[in-house]
């Protein structure tokens, strides 16, 4: 009787051992983000404040689709060899820029934001997903940003940062705005007030126009008497969009200068005998005729005067 | 583990206070790891920051206020509130995040919330408010000063975010309002120009509606809009004014001016996207219509440059029409994992057009009515062509090409059957053509250390202004070295637009721009960061210009020269006890140099309009802020914070005799206590 219990034990244990192995077994090497707790937990206790958290809550996804292993990899082979990079298939701080980008898009290719990214100047240069976001240690609010979003355009743009420090200047560094603002980081579409296809960060008003629009919404028009250079050319052609040692983020300090650089009967503009030059009466010895929007107070556009005066 | 994510958040922290250093507050150091508090099943965090702003400002407050405009006041520095969902099934939401700074009557206030469940919906709010304040100075004489305030609000709301069908609603308001001083030049082209006070009001809204679908593997988004635009700003004139310049006799004594412009632009945006392993697709349309509706009836009285009275009215009624389209198509194929090939085709159209009825009554000229609507017209088609190949991991090239052609047409006082003696005037098409090569390549021969390599190179035909890209080219670079605890980085970039030969009619510009940036943190107690770029920009065009003493001459033997010499730096140094202090000292500077010159008119220059534009050439000025903060943790859940920030302009020359000069010391004490 003794061996036949024995038998019958030995019989039952690899029916107790088979029970113990969950229903849904993850195929194709994945664990579960159950098993990735164990080790890092300082991940997990956090993680729940973490958009891509959705994943784990929504319950009814597939594992590579759903928390840990769904952007980097199935995680079998890392819990055998117990840890380290080498054995996770998608480890972001040692992979190529574009296998990040391409590890990212898997899901990230719908966001409309993104639609443009395989051609972004970022991705060119590659400045891949990782290089501005943090997934797991963000300490911004929203898009999980490594840090401030200033400071990371900063971090490469520091041409860009100088022109915020200066007298005239948009409001970046005030916390006012942000370059998102006016860029898209990700890509955007080919700008349409000017003929080539840069910039190409410039996001867009409207969906096409200069994002300057967004604010200055008075400058939009239409008007009857356009400016051609402001609807063409784009704000730029007289601005400087960051920041200006000049007022009003001008390009040049007086503004007679500026204006005389395309008033000079040139063969070029939207006439047949170029851009206009100011008439005989404007003697720019007189003060008054040195500070041209002085009178042409709509330089930007008119429906009252075709000179921009009222 | 959890001691490793600490410090984590503590460096990254580190960094991002290091380098947001641009203005004196609010403090962005923590309290503490924000690990929050439960609640039911959310966990709470929260920070507030509150205290108060003063500012001594000496020189031209005008110009203070317009760069910087830091007043005194009690604020609400920041607030940041965070609620989350543990498990993601939270009834009614699973996360609020709020953030705000400068609440409470700073210049640049904001406020962000994001409300969501995950599934069902997601809401989006962004509120900001700026102070808007413009001296005018030098660009109008300072008549032109705006003491308006704008506000700017986006709420976002999607229904089902991550289902293959979701719907989104939108609605952005932009207002601007306040009190503004303008200019009106009255009676004929050559007399003064008076002030005018002007109270701004102006009003968009736009509303969204939209559709985003999944199917068979493409994303398709056809979206709604309709905006609203209205001009309600007024204008009057209080009391006779006598023109500021002796010889002109001219007197307003009478100035009333409506002139309401509202408009709307309903359009339609459709996107298709996809992207598969060895392709990917974006086409977009756009099509929008612009109305605008106007009157202007403006009633002028007095003397006019001869001395003799005169009265005006002037009555603009029409309205405007502008119908945009514009698409793009762009289509990827990645025939191997090393190879991409982009063609993108965008084409866009604008048509601006309407009806323009002005009429003039003058007592001395007798009145008349002209139609006088300008007709412009823009397509513009550009196809992008680019090829990016990876030899290996550490190498990669890329080139691109751009091929657009441009016709700008153009009519001005069309015909029109009810105004006797109209013509066509003006009619006149421009047809362009801009080609454009670029190329890049990228190492990275050992992981830390990046170079990319650019350069442009292209050529328009008929470029629309002398200073529009001609003849051009770019070349830049960017070296960079990132560790964790180390970042260096230098860069160049130059803008090359030189045409040949030089006369009255040409221009040439080159800007070059260097920069070279380290950061370097040691754990978490000490963090350094420190920038210098030097931006040149030279450029040099023909001049036609009418000027004389005594009599007008035209005048084409000058030459309009700027150069600039900028040199900007910055740097920082925080340095924290523990975490039971922090201190920050920062110094930021931009220096104009200019060409050097010690005077704003070279000797040897005599006749008055070379004088003139002389002394134009150059802005050099100084611009420095200084500042120091100290942060001291009373308790684990509280830190006292101070500081100081000082501003200081200064130009060496003043321009057409105006200065702008100031100084000014701002600084803030507030308590930070967070949960």
């Amino acid at each position: 009787m003794i061996p036949a219990a024995r038998w019958l034990l030995l019989a039952a244990l690899p029916a107790c051992a088979l029970a113990q192995v969950p229903v849904t077994t993850p195929a194709g090497g994945y664990a579960g983000s159950n098993a990735c707790k164990t080790c890092h937990a300082d991940v997990w206790s956090n993680f729940y404040k973490n958009p891509h958290y959705k994943s784990v809550a929504a319950g009814d996804l597939p594992p590579s689709g759903a928390g840990c292993e769904s952007c980097h990899g199935p995680g079998e082979a890392h819990i055998a060899a117990r840890g380290g990079k080498a054995t996770i298939p998608r480890a972001f701080s040692v992979i190529p820029p574009a296998k990040v980008l391409d590890a990212c898009l898997r899901c990230h290719a719908r966001d409309f934001q993104k639609a443009n990214i395989r051609r972004s100047e970022h991705t060119l240069a590659d400045v891949a997903c990782t290089a501005c976001h943090s997934i797991h240690h963000s300490p911004t609010p929203r898009f999980l940003l490594a840090r401030k979003q200033t400071d990371l355009c900063y971090g490469c743009h520091a041409g860009i940062r100088a022109q915020f420090e200066m007298p005239s200047k948009h409001r970046v560094n005030e916390g006012f705005m942000e370059c998102s603002d006016c860029h898209n980081p990700h890509g955007a579409f080919a700008p349409s007030w000017r003929m080539s296809d840069h910039p190409r960060m410039v996001d867009q008003a409207l969906n096409h126009e200069e994002p300057c629009l967004k604010c200055h919404v008075d400058k939009r028009g239409p008007f009857v008497y356009e400016h051609p250079p402001v609807r063409i050319e784009g704000c730029e052609v007289c601005h400087f969009p960051h920041g200006s040692t000049n007022e009003r983020l001008l390009r040049r300090p007086v503004v007679f200068t500026l204006c005389l650089g395309c008033h000079n009967g040139g063969a070029a503009g939207t006439r047949n005998n170029g851009v206009p030059i100011a008439t005989a009466p404007h003697n720019l010895l007189d003060p008054r005729y040195q500070r041209c929007t002085t009178c042409h107070v709509r330089i930007h556009g008119s429906n009252a005067d075709e000179t921009f005066l009222r | 583990m959890t001691a490793i994510f600490t410090r984590c958040c503590l460096i990254f922290a580190a960094l991002g206070a290091l380098r947001a250093q641009q203005v004196i507050a609010p403090t962005p150091e923590p309290v503490g790891v924000a690990r929050g508090g439960d609640f039911a099943n959310y966990n709470l965090v929260d920070s507030v920051e509150a205290g108060y702003r003063w500012r001594l400002a000496g020189g031209s407050l005008d110009t203070y206020r317009s760069d910087v405009n830091y007043g005194d006041g009690i604020r609400l520095l920041a607030a940041n509130f965070s609620l989350n969902s543990k498990d993601g099934h939270g009834r009614w939401f699973d996360e609020i995040v709020f953030s705000g700074s400068g609440l409470g009557n700073d210049p640049y206030q904001s406020a962000a919330l994001r409300i969501q469940k995950n599934r069902l919906y997601r809401y989006d709010m962004l509120w900001r408010e700026d102070d808007y304040f413009n001296a005018g100075l030098l660009i109008s004489g300072g008549e032109h000063l705006m003491d308006t305030t704008r506000g700017l609000q986006d709420h976002d709301f999607t229904l089902f975010p991550q289902s293959h069908l979701q719907v989104d609603l939108g609605f952005s308001r932009n207002s601007q309002s306040g009190p503004a001083l303008s200019t009106v030049q009255v009676f004929d082209s050559q007399s003064a120009a008076f002030p005018v006070f002007e109270n701004v009001k102006q009003q968009w809204n736009e509303y969204r509606v939209g559709i985003l679908a999944d199917w068979a593997g493409l994303r398709f988004i056809a979206r709604h809009t309709w905006d609203f635009y209205k001009d309600d700003s007024s204008y009057g004139l209080n009391g006779a004014t006598v023109a500021g310049t002796p010889p002109d006799p001219t007197v307003l004594t009478q100035f009333q001016r409506a002139a309401p412009n509202h408009g709307s632009n309903p359009g339609w945006f459709g996107n298709i996207y996809g992207s598969r392993k060895h392709w990917a697709l974006n086409a977009r349309l756009t099509y929008n219509i612009g109305n605008g509706g106007f009157v202007l009836n403006q009633l002028t009285a007095g003397l006019n440059r001869l001395g003799a009275a005169d009265n005006q009215q002037i009555v603009v009624t029409g309205d405007a029409q502008r119908p945009v389209v514009v698409g793009d198509v762009s289509f990827s194929l990645f025939p191997t994992s090393r190879l991409s090939l982009v063609s993108n085709t965008a084409v866009h159209d604008t048509r601006i057009d309407g009806d323009s009825y002005f009429t003039q009554f003058d007592n001395g000229t007798g009145s008349s009515t002209t139609l006088n609507f300008k007709f412009l017209g823009v397509r513009t088609i550009s196809n992008t062509a680019e090829l990016n190949y990876r030899f290996n991991p550490w190498f990669s090239v890329y080139a691109g090409f751009t091929a657009s052609a441009r016709q700008i047409r153009l009519l001005e006082a069309f015909a029109f059957p009810a105004v006797t003696g109209s013509a066509v005037r003006y009619p006149y098409q421009q047809d362009s053509r801009l080609n454009a090569g670029d190329f890049g390549l990228r190492l990275r021969p050992f992981r830390p250390l990046t170079i990319n390599l650019e350069g442009e190179a292209g050529h328009a035909d008929h470029p629309l202004t002398p200073i529009s890209d001609r003849n051009y080219h770019t070349l830049g670079g960017r070296i960079q070295y990132r560790t964790r605890k180390l970042q260096l980085s230098t860069g160049y970039r130059e803008l090359y637009n030189e045409n040949a030969p030089l006369s009255f009619t040409t221009y040439s510009s080159r800007s070059r721009q260097y920069n070279a940036a380290a950061s370097f943190s040691l754990q978490d107690w000490l963090t350094f960061d420190a920038s210098y770029s030097k931006l040149h920009l030279d450029t040099v065009g023909g001049l036609a210009f009418f000027a004389g003493v005594p009599s007008d001459q035209l005048q084409t033997g000058y030459d309009s020269i700027y150069i600039s010499n900028i040199h900007a730096a910055n740097a920082g140094l925080r340095f924290a006890l523990h975490s039971r202090a922090a201190l920050y000292l920062g110094y930021t500077i931009t220096r104009d140099t200019g060409d050097g010159r010690a005077a704003a008119v070279p000797p040897g220059i005599s006749d008055p309009a070379g004088a003139l534009l002389a002394s134009v050439q150059t802005f050099p000025l100084t611009y420095q802020s200084p500042m120091a903060r100290l942060s001291i943790r009373i308790t684990p859940k509280l830190r006292w914070n101070a500081g100081w920030q000082f501003y200081g302009y200064g130009e060496l020359f003043h321009l057409l005799g105006v200065d702008q000069n100031f100084q000014a010391h701002t600084g803030y004490t507030s308590l930070l206590w967070s949960f």
